[in-house]
């Protein structure tokens, strides 16, 4: 397994392109969001901090949903059936690549969050930052999951669409631009169970002084349950009909 | 692998298809196909378009399993073959992935293998030495097949399957591809590929497997299958006045322009008949090509189904 993360790792550093754009989305919209008075209104130090949580998750969802589009492409190319004809197990050739999704969401995160203490003046403690760090990057998971199932699942077109549509609309109903607590009613219900709010509320709830939200957690490990699951079939699917 | 083990395989069967049959939906791809390989062979799988060539192979190695009937590779399922790196293969697919290069993705292949040889050899034995350090997606058609095929047996496997290896390529590259792939089988290892280029099982297998409509319909060496079907064709200056159907050994007579055409199953007699007529006038003895055979072959099962 390690060979394998070791090459796909590999590509992926050698994908300039990609890794650019993945950074400089979250940053460039964190800093025009968080510094126009009319979106932040009166309290400029919680927007800076609600924001560097939604824009790092923004960055991090934007990333993992990239990934899975980079499999459709290689799947296209034979590239997932040749490895299938190798002695290599799926999971670990899903878990490595998955893993690649991963530390592709990293830079964006560490970028949001240096941004918010240099710039925006956010500031926390040592804990806090650390925690906050380390859930946004490990509560990215089921979602690094869900992508690997939509490009086992779609040609690279489709997986490219479906991957736009999960960034904008997981990130958006998640809470992730604007609090939840501005929908109305009945769609902060709804709101409260998608996976990029229960992935958000892990780190504003430390951000904002409060606990690790287990009920936040549990969410989250329901949805890595789900989406395990869909790239699971996705990838029998996908291996029966390459 | 040591001497002794190539020894003792060459007694074995390498795979074995009992009595599959396969469908997709409503087509029929494998109608009862049966077939061993032993260790050691180079067998050409020939057909058409269609004919079932590349289900069969994709059952082989466990893409896809049949309706019914048993395939068994390396005496035991072929997903368990595939997974103790016991096989190597080269699918119907002709792209390599971007962002590296030819060393790093033939580097990462062997070490997926539990023993296999030296880097330097592998890229040797596919003739890649030279395109080690071009990154795999920058490579003309013939240079990316044999970039293929090295990724096949970078782990030295005791079998390996090619699913027509050189489909769209120049006389040049596929002359380069077949010597590698010959040199690989020369060391013992049992090579299965198919094929819908006659010349190429003629050339490069021991032994020819002809399918058509999911059947096996012949199986022999090349000159096996040529003989069982037309024998050799006897041509003359068209004599006047000989009933030419009715001479020992022929069984189809052409008239081409001025010269007869006699396919004939023994054209020993079938000459001297032709002498003792007095007929013989420019006489041409020539065995019937194997795209003849192939095509009565082919022609012989329509008839039948």
């Amino acid at each position: 397994m390690f060979g394998y993360l070791r090459l796909e790792m590999l590509r992926l550093m050698r994908d300039g392109g990609y890794l650019f754009m993945t950074l400089i989305m979250p940053v460039v919209t964190y800093l025009v969001f968080t510094n126009l008075s009319s979106v932040t209104g009166q309290d400029h130090r919680e927007a800076a901090l609600y924001a560097m949580v939604g824009m790092a998750g923004f960055g991090a969802l934007g990333a993992v949903l990239n990934n899975g589009v980079g499999v459709a492409e290689d799947k296209s190319l034979g590239w997932i059936r040749q490895l299938r004809l190798l002695p290599l197990s799926p999971l670990q050739v899903v878990a490595a690549r998955t893993l690649c999704g991963m530390a592709v969401a990293f830079p964006p995160i560490a970028a949001v969050c240096l941004l918010g203490a240099l710039v925006n003046g956010v500031s926390l403690g040592a804990g806090q930052w650390l925690a906050i760090v380390a859930l946004l990057w490990l509560g990215i998971a089921p979602i690094a999951v869900l992508a690997m199932g939509i490009g086992y699942l779609f040609d690279a077109q489709k997986a490219q669409m479906s991957g736009a549509l999960g960034y904008l609309g997981l990130s958006l109903i998640g809470g992730l631009w604007i609090p939840i607590k501005q929908f109305p009613h009945w769609l902060q219900t709804v709101a409260t169970f998608t996976p990029a709010n229960r992935y958000g509320e892990l780190s504003w709830r430390i951000a904002f002084g409060g606990t690790f939200s287990v009920a936040a957690a549990a969410g989250l490990l329901a949805w890595f349950a789900i989406f395990g699951g869909f790239a699971v079939y996705a990838y029998r699917r996908s291996v029966r009909t390459a | 692998m040591r001497a002794t083990d190539i020894g003792e395989a060459a007694t074995n069967s390498a795979l074995t298809i009992t009595n599959v049959t396969k469908n997709y939906g409503d087509v029929r791809a494998i109608d009862g196909l049966d077939l061993t390989i032993r260790a050691g062979e180079t067998v050409a799988l020939l057909g058409p378009n269609g004919a079932g060539k590349s289900t069969t192979i994709a059952m082989l190695l466990g893409l896809t399993a049949p309706d019914t009937g048993t395939v068994r590779v390396l005496g035991g399922d072929p997903e368990r073959a595939v997974r103790n790196g016991r096989i190597g293969a080269m699918p119907q697919e002709n792209r390599l992935i971007p962002r590296v290069k030819v060393r790093e993705l033939i580097g990462f292949v062997r070490e997926c293998y539990p023993a296999p040889p030296p880097l330097a050899e592998i890229l040797e034995t596919a003739r890649i030495t030279d395109l080690a350090g071009r990154w795999a997606d920058k490579l003309s058609g013939g240079q990316t097949q044999r970039v293929r095929f090295a990724i096949a047996l970078a782990g030295a496997p005791e079998l390996i399957v090619l699913d027509e290896p050189t489909a769209s390529l120049d006389v040049e590259s596929r002359r380069e591809l077949w010597a590698a792939i010959r040199g690989y089988a020369a060391s013992g290892r049992t090579v299965l590929f198919s094929t819908h280029y006659l010349e190429e099982a003629d050339d490069n297998a021991d032994r020819i497997v002809v399918v058509d409509r999911g059947r096996l319909i012949a199986d022999g060496t090349s000159a096996e299958i040529k003989q069982r079907v037309a024998g050799r064709t006897v041509s003359v200056d068209l004599p006047a006045g000989t009933a030419l159907d009715r001479l020992p050994g022929v069984v189809a007579v052409e008239i081409r322009g001025d010269r007869a055409h006699l396919r004939s199953t023994d054209s020993d007699a079938t000459v001297l008949a032709l002498a003792g007529a007095g007929v013989v006038r420019n006489l041409e003895v020539t065995g019937a090509a194997l795209e003849d055979a192939f095509l009565a072959l082919t022609d012989t099962t329509k008839e039948t189904v």
